[in-house]
Order: structure tokens, then sequence, then C-alpha cells
């Protein structure tokens, strides 16, 4: 495999310029919601051939170890291609956690699965009346015998039913004294007997989540991942990496375009008042950047992530709305309007930056509560 | 790295904290607005001597010929104090223009004498208000047998208070020069124009001075990149000196907040309050994060249109982060913030007069929109 750091950043940028330009199939470029396993597995199976699946992750489990730089362009290139976002629980959270936190079995078993694209993964963390109060869980493991038996429900569980596994959060000792204790890490696989899915739409009319019930399901006991009831400190620590993840400019990026194409094709770069907004946001953008190579910088010398990513989420997905807030008021009459419309000689759906930057302020701890964590481990600030 | 584990950048962060020690500034800062001298000549002998007037000056000159990342470090600290004494007026504008002035006895005294202590040269480049690159330049220098006769007037000059000449910009034929003058010479007047920190401007009239000819230090295109490229990195500097201003507002706004008791609790554990701070806290960090990644980007020599979107993007950030921060600061503290003696108002202050100065963050913006539109982006 070829060491794609020791390319200058032109050279990797051209070359993963080339590749996803070419190759990722037309009929998919920019969809306005996530990608369907059946849409993406044949893109995945080709990244994965060619070594370029898991670009975060390090060149010992199959990634292609980046450096933060390197990463950028990758997936800044990934938005410029508009290469659509795939189930990618696997290759961003499962992977990365069991890295850190599960043992060799699990790692030899699971990351050449998730790498060769047959474990598909979602996660099972919130339910009906554990949402921000995450800890507050009650979805059941019990041992017996070889394998824990579950019982619960997980609800809005994204591209449950594309997933193969699921990882799960649940309750392994209820007389624990405090709530985040007690709670452990499992990992699961779909086909068990007991599990069933409720489909659920989301605003947008996607159905991009479920309701995922457990009636007696059975994981065997080596796929506790981490001590038992010890999954809290996982949970968190995965986090982390969902905050990184989240907190990404990528996304932000991909309705930047859109924006800058409609002012162009508007004229408005003519209007003063809306350049100085588009520059204000261009700037939010550009300095999210400069934030977020400052985490992935972390995470790549091998530190922990503490609390204080929660920041880059909560700009991140901010900076996100306001883009995609502009963008339908640039749209002016053609903000009101579903589906992609012809704009100056362009086709911009304007609608899906709104509807697809709205739960970025609500899943992976909603910016409130990621304020909330700010100010009391971040500031220090008292309860 | 040395035996604790500590970089260099660190090590000199930590002497210029040291050197400014915690708030020994602020009395000397609040006497200001009562009229004392907004420069201490005695803190200016230690600063030459500590070597960090001379970061930028070539070791040839007596410098350190250190990069921006060392003067940003210098002047975070002296921000955080609130020195009031022109570091980067001095050590920053006018030393980075001299160093891209041609080579000249002249060039090199002043570059030494700055590193030392004993020259203090500052620029005045500017005669409009928003003119960042001092474009709208009226000032003429009329070339005679032995040099040049100079008229104008300049503005905005940070520094002028305690500055021993100028580096002036005018016009000769069409042709842009950069000329030297001694604050003492012949037709050359300086005004102070207060400001709400109780620094000044200067304001300087030129009629008819008589410039030599061994006082021309550049001309024309020479001159023109010397002073972008020292305005840009001035600028730079002085989000650094805002980065400075707003941690140390930020801060006590949170002790602040841990100690005020209302409704028997601490303020701080009011949710509107946190999630205030906490967005105020973005902000810092994000003006960190950039200044961070410019100041390096600057260090590496990027051309000049790269060099200008990074400056602005740094400048524009650090002022409107330093201003939100510093004035939440004065809605933190209740009534006692609105008062003489709370510090919070001398930071608020200081942050209004270094984001006005050098282009605002509404200047930055407009420029960085300027600057990336596709033409230009083309260009570059
Ligand atoms: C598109 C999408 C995909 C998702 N995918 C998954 C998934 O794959 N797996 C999974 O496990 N979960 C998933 N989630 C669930 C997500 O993690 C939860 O929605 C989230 O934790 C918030 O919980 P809740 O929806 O119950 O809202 P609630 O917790 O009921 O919050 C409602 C409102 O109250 C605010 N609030 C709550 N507590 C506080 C407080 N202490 N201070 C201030 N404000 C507060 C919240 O910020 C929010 O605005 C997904 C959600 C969405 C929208």
């Amino acid at each position: 495999m070829s060491d794609w750091n020791a390319l200058s950043d032109e050279d990797f940028r051209k070359e993963v310029r080339a590749f996803f330009e070419n190759e990722f199939p037309e009929e998919y470029k920019f969809l306005p919601r996530r990608m369907r396993w059946h849409e993406c597995r044949d893109w995945y199976l080709k990244l994965s051939k060619k070594g370029w699946i898991a670009p975060n992750w390090p060149r010992e489990h199959g990634g292609m170890g980046l450096t933060p730089a390197k990463l950028l362009i990758y997936y800044e290139e990934t938005e410029r291609a508009g290469v659509g976002r795939m189930p990618d629980q696997g290759l961003t959270m499962v992977g990365p956690t069991l890295i850190r936190f599960g043992n060799d079995a699990q790692r030899a078993y699971f990351l050449p699965k998730i790498i060769a694209g047959e474990a598909i993964w979602c996660q099972g963390y919130s339910e009906p009346n554990a949402g921000s109060d995450l800890a507050s869980l009650r979805t059941e493991a019990v041992p017996d015998g070889d394998d824990y038996v579950i019982n619960g429900s997980k609800i809005w569980t994204s591209m449950a039913h594309d997933a193969t596994h699921i990882y799960v959060l649940a309750r392994t000792d209820k007389a624990a004294k405090k709530k985040q204790e007690g709670i452990s890490f499992f990992l699961v696989d779909m086909k068990t007997p007991g599990i069933t899915l409720r489909t659920i739409r989301n605003i947008a009319g996607h159905e991009e989540f479920c309701q995922v019930f457990f009636d007696n399901v059975r994981t065997p006991k080596h796929n506790l991942v981490g001590e038992l009831h010890k999954g809290w400190t996982i949970a968190k620590g995965l986090l982390g990496f969902e905050r990184l993840n989240i907190g990404s400019p990528r996304r932000p990026l991909q309705a930047m375009e859109k924006l800058e194409t409609l002012a162009q094709a508007r004229g408005l770069m003519a209007d003063p008042a809306f350049v100085e907004r588009l520059t204000q946001l261009q700037l939010d953008l550009a300095d999210l950047g400069s934030l977020y190579r400052r985490y992935v910088d972390k995470v790549r010398r091998g530190e922990a992530l503490g609390p204080d990513v929660s920041m880059l989420k909560v700009w991140s997905m901010d900076t996100y709305q306001r883009l995609s807030e502009l963008l339908i008021e640039a749209a002016g009459e053609y903000g009101a309007v579903e589906g992609e419309v012809a704009i100056g000689g362009e086709n911009v759906d304007v609608l899906s930056p709104f509807y697809n930057s709205r739960p970025g302020t609500i899943y992976g701890g909603s910016n409130e509560i990621q304020r909330n964590i700010l100010a009391k481990y971040v500031l220090n600030l008292p309860s | 790295m040395n035996e604790h584990g500590m970089d260099h950048g660190a090590l000199l962060a930590q002497s210029v904290g040291d050197f400014v020690q915690h708030g020994a500034d602020l009395p000397r800062v609040r006497a200001l607005a009562q009229g004392r001298a907004e420069f201490d000549a005695a803190q200016w002998r230690q600063l030459a001597e500590l070597g960090w007037l001379g970061v930028l000056v070539p070791e040839s000159c007596g410098g350190l010929g250190l990069g921006l990342a060392e003067a940003a470090i210098v002047a975070e600290g002296l921000g955080r104090a609130l020195t009031p004494e022109p570091y980067t007026a001095v050590a920053v504008l006018a030393a980075r223009t001299l160093e891209g002035a041609a080579a000249s006895p002249l060039r090199e005294e002043l570059l030494a004498g700055l590193a030392a202590g004993s020259r203090l040269p500052v620029l005045a480049w500017q005669e409009q208000p928003d003119d960042f690159g001092g474009l709208q330049l009226a000032t003429t220098a009329m070339p005679f047998e032995g040099g040049f006769r100079v008229s104008g007037e300049k503005s905005f000059v940070v520094g002028a208070a305690a500055a021993d000449g100028y580096v002036v910009s005018a016009l000769a034929g069409g042709e842009l020069q950069l000329l030297w003058i001694p604050r003492d010479a012949g037709g050359c007047s300086t005004a102070a124009q207060p400001l709400a920190d109780g620094r000044s401007y200067g304001r300087l009239a030129l009629r008819d001075v008589v410039v030599p000819r061994e006082h021309l230090l550049a001309s024309g295109a020479a001159a023109r990149a010397a002073l972008d490229r020292a305005l840009d990195h001035a600028a730079t500097v002085t989000a650094a000196e805002l980065c400075g201003v707003m941690k140390r507002a930020h801060e006590m706004s949170l002790d602040y907040m841990k100690t005020r008791v209302q409704f028997g609790k601490p303020i701080g554990s009011f949710q509107a309050l946190q999630h205030r701070a906490v967005d105020l806290h973005i902000q810092q960090e994000l003006a960190d994060a950039v200044l961070r990644e410019v100041v390096a980007e600057l260090d590496a020599g990027p051309d000049p249109a790269a060099r200008a979107r990074a400056a602005s993007r740094a400048k524009s950030r650090c002022a409107e982060a330093a201003l939100a921060i510093t004035r939440a600061a004065i809605q933190f503290h209740g009534a006692i913030g609105f008062t003489e003696d709370c510090d919070v108002g001398l930071y608020a202050k200081r942050a209004m007069t270094l984001s006005a100065w050098l282009g605002n963050g509404r200047a930055h913006r407009a420029r960085y929109a300027r600057l990336s539109a596709p033409a230009a982006r083309e260009a570059a």
C-alpha cells in the first residue's frame, strides 16, 4: 500500500479528486439524503479494494493513516465531488472504539469485516424516555450461560434497517448508586432472533431511522466491549469521536458550495448586503476548519479528546444551520420549492441543506447539552 | 523542548507572563485616562533588554531574527496585561517595513536602534479611515537635487506619542516612496488624538519637510511590497494582542460568575449565563485556532494574496471576538462592570482601540471578500 502522507498536499488532492470525480456513480452525486446500503454497496467495496475506505484509521488496521491535513483534503474532496454519506457508523465509531477499548479478538474479528463492508453498524443508545438524559436508559442485559439476554427498545436508530450489527448500551446493574454506573457496551448481530424494527420517516419524508425492539435477544459474552458495568466510559470516549465527526467542516462546506453557486447564478454578488453576510459565513467556515484541525491533530497524536471538543460540534452545526437558512433566503420565491430547481442555469436543491442541518443540533448530544458540558467541565461553572 | 517538556514558545509565553506580572500594569493603564504618559521609558528599555523589541529584527542588525510566531506570543502576553507601550507598532509594523527596505546605513541604524530600544521609529502611512493599505495617498514628495520636500497629513499613527521619527509614505511622480522623517524635522508637527483606552493616535502635519536623499528607504514596487507585508504582519500580531485581551477579560467574567451570589446561588449556575459564557468561549477558541494557523502560514512566506487573506481572517475574527467578550464582561459584572474602578472596562476599551486600528472586523471581512472573489482567486 502507498504511503499517502509522503505525497505533497497538491498531489494527494489531485489523486483523490480524480478518483472521486471519475469513479463515484454519477446518479448518486449530491444526493439530498443519506445513501441506502443497496445504493452505495458497490462504491463502498471499490473504496475498500483501493484501501481508501477508512481514511481515519491507522494503517495497521487497514486504514489510510492520513495526517490531519490529508484527512481534511480527503473530506473536502468527498464533498466537492458530491459523494454521498454511506452507513458509516462502523468506520467512524465502532472501528475507532474497538481500536481503543476492544480486545485483540474483537479487533481481529470485526475490523476486517468493517473494511470489507460485511458488517454495517448502527447505534443503539437513545430510548423513548432516555434522550438527552441518556444515562437514564432502561434497556437491560442479564447474564445467562455464555450469553447476555437483552430486553428493551432503542429509538432514532439511524439506518438500522440497513445494518447487520448494532452496538448497544444496556443496564447490567440496576443496584448501582449512580445511573452512569452499571451500564455496559454490547455488540449485537441484527439477525439475532428477538430483534424487530419499525422504520420512522424524518421531516423530509425519508426513512432515515428506526425503533428497534429487543425481546430476549441473546448476544455472546465475548461481545461485551471493555469491562462489565463500564460501558458509560466507552460511550463517552465514543462521543468524542462522534463530536469530532459531526464537527467536521465537510457538511457545512457542501452547503457553502450550493450557496456560492446560487449566489453567482442569481447575480447576488452585486448586492453588498448579501456579500457581507456571505463573507461572514465564509469566515465562520474557514475558522471552523482551523478549530477542527486542532482536534484532528490531537487524535492523531493519540491524545484523548476532552469535553472541550463539544465546542466544535456547537460551532459546526450552528454554522451549517445559518448557511442553510441564508441559502433559502438567497433563493427568494424558490426558497419554498421542494426538490431541485433550475435557477440561472444551475440546478440547486434549496431545501435539503435545511433539512440535513436540523438534526445536527439535536443528536450526538444536543447543542444545549454541549453548552451545559462546556459550562461545567471546561469553564468549571457551578451547578 | 527543554527538560520540563516545554517548547520554546511555551517558555517565551511564560517569561512574558512573568514580566508583565498579573495585573501589575493595570493601575498604570488606569492612570492614562488621567493624562499620564502612555509610554514608560523604563518599561521600554526592559522590553529591549529581554530582546523582544528585536524579535523580528535580523540578527545582522542586532535582533533575534525570529518569526511572527514569537512576536505573536509576546504581543498576546502584553495584551493580557494591557501594556500600553506600542510594541506592535514599533517591533512589528515599523520593523517589518524597515526590514523590507533597501540596504542602507540608515536602515541598519534604525533597525539596530529599534531592537536596542534607543530608536523609536513608527510608520505613518494612513490618511483616510478604512484604508488599510494606505492607497488613498495625498502626501507628496517633490524631488529636488538633495532629496524631497514632503507635504501632507497622516492620521491614526499609533506610537507617535513616543516616536523619535516616522517612516512616511508619499508619492513622487505617481510612485510610492517610503521616507524617514525625524520627529523634530522642520515643518513636521505631531498632534495627539486621545483614544478610549487613554492612548493616542498621532496626527502628523507635514509642511514642506526637507528630506535628504539618504533618508529614502524604498520606492516603487519595493516600497509597496515592504509596506503590504508589514501591514499584514502587524494586523496579525494585533490579532494576537486581542487574543490576550479577550482571554484575560473572559477569565475575569468566569471568576466573577463563580463568586457573585444572587438568589442564594452563584450567578454562574444560571443556564442563561452559562450558555452565553460558552458561546463566547467558543469565539475565543476559534480566534486562538485561527491565529495559530495564520501565524504559521505567514511565517512560511506565502504569496501576497494568500498572506492578505490569512491576515484578514485573523484580524476580523480576533477583533469581533474580543469586542463580544469584553462587552459581555460588562454585562456579567452588573453595575460594578459599569464603574471606572472595575478592570473589565479597561479591557473593553483596549479591545475597542485594537479592533479599530489596522482595519476593524468589518473592513477585514470586506477585504477578505474582495480577495476571495473568483477573479482574484484565479489570479492568485
Ligand atoms: C436524525 C437523527 C438521528 C439519530 N440517530 C441516532 C442513532 O443512530 N442512535 C441513537 O442512539 N440515537 C440517535 N438519535 C437520537 C439523539 O441522540 C437524540 O435525539 C438526542 O439525544 C436528544 O434526545 P431527545 O430527542 O429525546 O430530546 P430531549 O432530550 O427530549 O430534548 C428536547 C429539547 O430539550 C433540550 N434539553 C434537554 N435537556 C436539557 C438541559 N438539561 N438543558 C437545556 N436544554 C435541554 C434539548 O436540547 C432539546 O432541545 C438521532 C436523532 C436524530 C434527530
